[in-house]
């Protein structure tokens, strides 16, 4: 086998044992809280499936809970997706809450005030999305190479503004009166994403998810940007001895992320709530960092850790109406997960396989072809 | 014409009063978060400390009555905060030991701990006390607040020195005064802050004169720990008694951009702090006038975000000045 799959073998073992340790930890600590473990544990690992019943004639039942799934997990994908690209360039930008406010803000514009026909519609309001995004990712991003200023703190402060600007422009411009909370009247129907899985609230919004999974490796993987991402993430010093534009690459790549956010800001407005309503969906924009870490920021791996994570975050809310334990739980878990995914030195034996390769590589003499089967 | 001053003056006491009290759940966390910050062990998880310990104050106050019913009944809100600054010093300890002993980036240790906090406090809320809203139906007590003697007898100063009702601010108030100077003394007068201070600049440096970077990176977490945890319990044991989901709202990851905006040092920090506060404290008051409340809720993340730009151009012009005169030093030379 040669190193690279090799490595790529080791990393994912590496990930299965880390999600599985942090399972097994959640259900001790589920175990200790609650009258029947067992049966809570069960709903939160297989609740978001859906039953195939034979009793009375075929039927398939729980197709709501299976297309929540499928709805929190495109989120997830696109918040992962934004958060992977500016992991890439190593900056640490945890603005993707803020940019899903101001997404779906701007979608959500477009879809009330902007008559257009069908097809258009939606492109014009995916487009208001991204740049809004791309937009409030932009200016932490530019802050942040030009000014140095820290872009954790700018990106937590413009999440406040953004949520408030949200609110601000939703009350005092766009609520429908005549309804009884604060929300926009329904989106036209040709602003609302079509939908794909009938019974549940599954978009096409699944396919922009697709698309963008694949936009962001061929970005990373086959572009000059993506490459001088790469090697800005690598080292940034070096990156700029080597000629690259650090500056517009870092800026760039927080841009490029900011779009991704707006994207799931889409989903959630035009695809789920189909209007705009005063609390979106509070923190998800947090969710997409452990969907990036499972992933180690590989976009054709956040399809995958976005995936499993729904289905935990949608199996948590399943255990919490029918247990009694909360959907809390899951933050448990996703925290034991971050802990231990990024715990370079937890595993001695991944360690000494490195060191055992590095030795076998540092020694000339080695015997060829020995490097490659270690 | 008299009156009205008279009226004037003791509504600007009050409003002094009140950007205290607001202040003052900034300033603790802050402090802790500005020793890691100069030790280069920056500690992003001050909100989940804070909500840690608010809500392991109030559990252990609460139990307290029940598990130690022979002490005397001034001792129970302390033993709840023992146990809630544990509590935070526990959470900063596994930010240390993740990062330092494990190799995980501080960034997302930190993450890690406050979604473990978030998580955590509303799972065991459900879990002991069966709402996952507020420990309201538990009765746990405050931590006392101090009344200066003899400045009641003047009324203004009563009200400046001993809040607006002349009942004396939290503890806690106290504790983040007192703070503020033994950081200072520490971090500027003390061997181990001269230490701490040389880590954080430069660690290579540092470890080659034998100081011991890991050891002080601990203490710089743990102390951290300590002071957002006295935060949190103002919140859980001052503000209220009881803790409520997410009941810092932020103030941890503002206290995060008070560090930022006081230029990295303790009365800078504090002074952060307080403009904070005040600008909190007139969004209250300008409520009452016929301006949106998101409007003035922006004010304080704006003005951060625009004092991080003026830092940051100054701190460059600066280092430009200084190049400048450096070369043409050299020039002469």
């Amino acid at each position: 086998m040669n190193p690279k799959r090799r490595q790529l073998l080791v990393e994912l073992l590496r990930i299965v044992t880390v999600v599985l340790v942090a399972l097994g930890l959640g259900f001790i600590i589920t175990w200790l809280v609650s009258e029947d473990p067992v049966n809570a544990f069960r709903a939160l690992l297989t609740g978001p499936l859906p039953q195939i019943s034979w009793t009375d004639g075929f039927a398939i039942k729980g197709m709501n809970r299976f297309g929540n799934w499928l709805e929190d997990s495109i989120t997830l994908i696109l918040v992962g997706l934004a958060v992977a690209v500016v992991f890439r360039a190593r900056q640490f930008s945890l603005g993707a809450e803020g940019q899903i406010f101001l997404g779906a803000l701007a979608a959500g514009i477009v879809s009330m005030h902007l008559p257009a026909p069908l097809a258009v519609h939606i492109g014009l309001a995916l487009i208001a999305a991204a740049a809004a995004g791309f937009i409030w990712g932009l200016i932490p991003g530019v802050l942040k190479a030009y000014l140095s200023v820290d872009e954790i703190v700018s990106t937590l402060m413009l999440n406040f503004i953004a949520v408030q600007l949200y609110q601000l422009v939703l009350i005092q411009w766009l609520r429908d009166p005549k309804e009884g909370f604060i929300a926009t009247a329904p989106f036209p129907v040709s602003a609302v994403l079509p939908l794909v899985i009938p019974g549940t609230r599954v978009s096409i919004a699944i396919f922009i998810a697709l698309i963008a999974v694949f936009a962001v490796w061929f970005l990373i993987e086959r572009t000059g940007l993506g490459y001088e991402i790469r090697i800005v993430g690598a080292n940034r010093k070096f990156a700029e001895y080597g000629g690259v534009n650090t500056k517009r690459v870092i800026a760039l790549s927080m841009a490029v992320s900011g779009a991704l956010a707006g994207l799931a800001g889409l989903h959630l407005s035009n695809g789920l709530l189909k209007r705009l309503t005063l609390n979106l969906s509070p923190g998800i924009g947090f969710e997409g960092i452990v969907v990036a870490l499972l992933a180690r920021n590989d976009p054709k791996g956040v399809l995958l850790a976005g995936l499993f994570y729904g289905y935990l975050r949608t199996g948590a809310q399943i255990m919490e109406r029918s247990s009694d334990v909360t959907r809390e739980v899951v933050l448990i878990i996703q925290a034991i997960m971050i802990l231990l995914i990024t715990a370079e030195r937890l595993f001695p034996a991944y360690q000494a396989w490195q060191q055992k390769r590095k030795a076998a590589l540092a020694v000339p003499n080695a015997l060829p072809g020995e490097g490659a089967a270690n | 014409m008299s009156i009205e001053v008279v009226l004037r003056s003791i509504f600007t006491v009050a409003f002094i009063a009140t950007i205290i009290r607001i202040s003052t759940p900034l300033i603790l966390p802050a402090l802790g978060g500005l020793i890691s910050e100069l030790a280069g062990a920056a500690n992003i998880a001050l909100e989940g400390i804070m909500l840690s310990a608010a809500f392991i104050g109030v559990i252990i106050s609460a139990f307290s009555p029940l598990w130690f019913p022979d002490l005397p009944v001034w001792i129970h809100p302390w033993v709840g905060a023992l146990a809630g600054i544990l509590a935070g010093m526990l959470m900063a300890w596994i930010i240390a030991f993740f990062h330092l002993e494990l190799g995980t980036d501080i960034f997302l240790a930190g993450l890690g701990v406050n979604i473990l906090a978030q998580g955590g406090t509303v799972f065991l809320m459900f879990a002991i006390t069966g709402d996952k809203g507020s420990t309201s139906a538990l009765a746990s007590p405050a931590l006392p607040n101090i009344v200066i003697p003899l400045v009641n007898n003047v009324r203004i100063l009563g009200q400046l020195f001993n809040a607006e009702n002349m009942t004396g601010y939290n503890v806690m108030t106290f504790a983040a005064v007192l703070l503020t100077g033994v950081v200072w003394v520490f971090l500027y007068r003390t061997p181990l802050g001269a230490h701490l201070r040389a880590v954080g600049e430069n660690p290579e440096a540092a470890a080659s004169v034998g100081i011991n970077v890991k050891r002080i990176r601990y203490i710089a977490l743990l102390m951290s720990g300590f002071c957002a945890a006295l935060g949190g319990l103002n919140l859980s044991m001052g503000y209220v008694t009881f803790f409520q989901t997410n009941m810092t709202a932020g103030r941890g990851f503002i206290a995060l951009a008070v560090i930022y905006l006081g230029a990295r040092h303790p009365i800078g920090t504090v002074i952060a702090a307080l403009i904070f506060g005040a600008a909190t404290a007139l969004g209250a008051q300008l409520g009452t006038l016929n301006i949106p409340s998101q409007l003035i809720e922006m004010i304080p993340p704006v003005a951060t975000i625009a004092a991080l730009v003026i830092y940051n151009l100054r701190r460059r012009a600066r280092l430009i000045a200084n190049v400048r005169k450096f070369q043409e030093k050299s020039a002469l030379a």
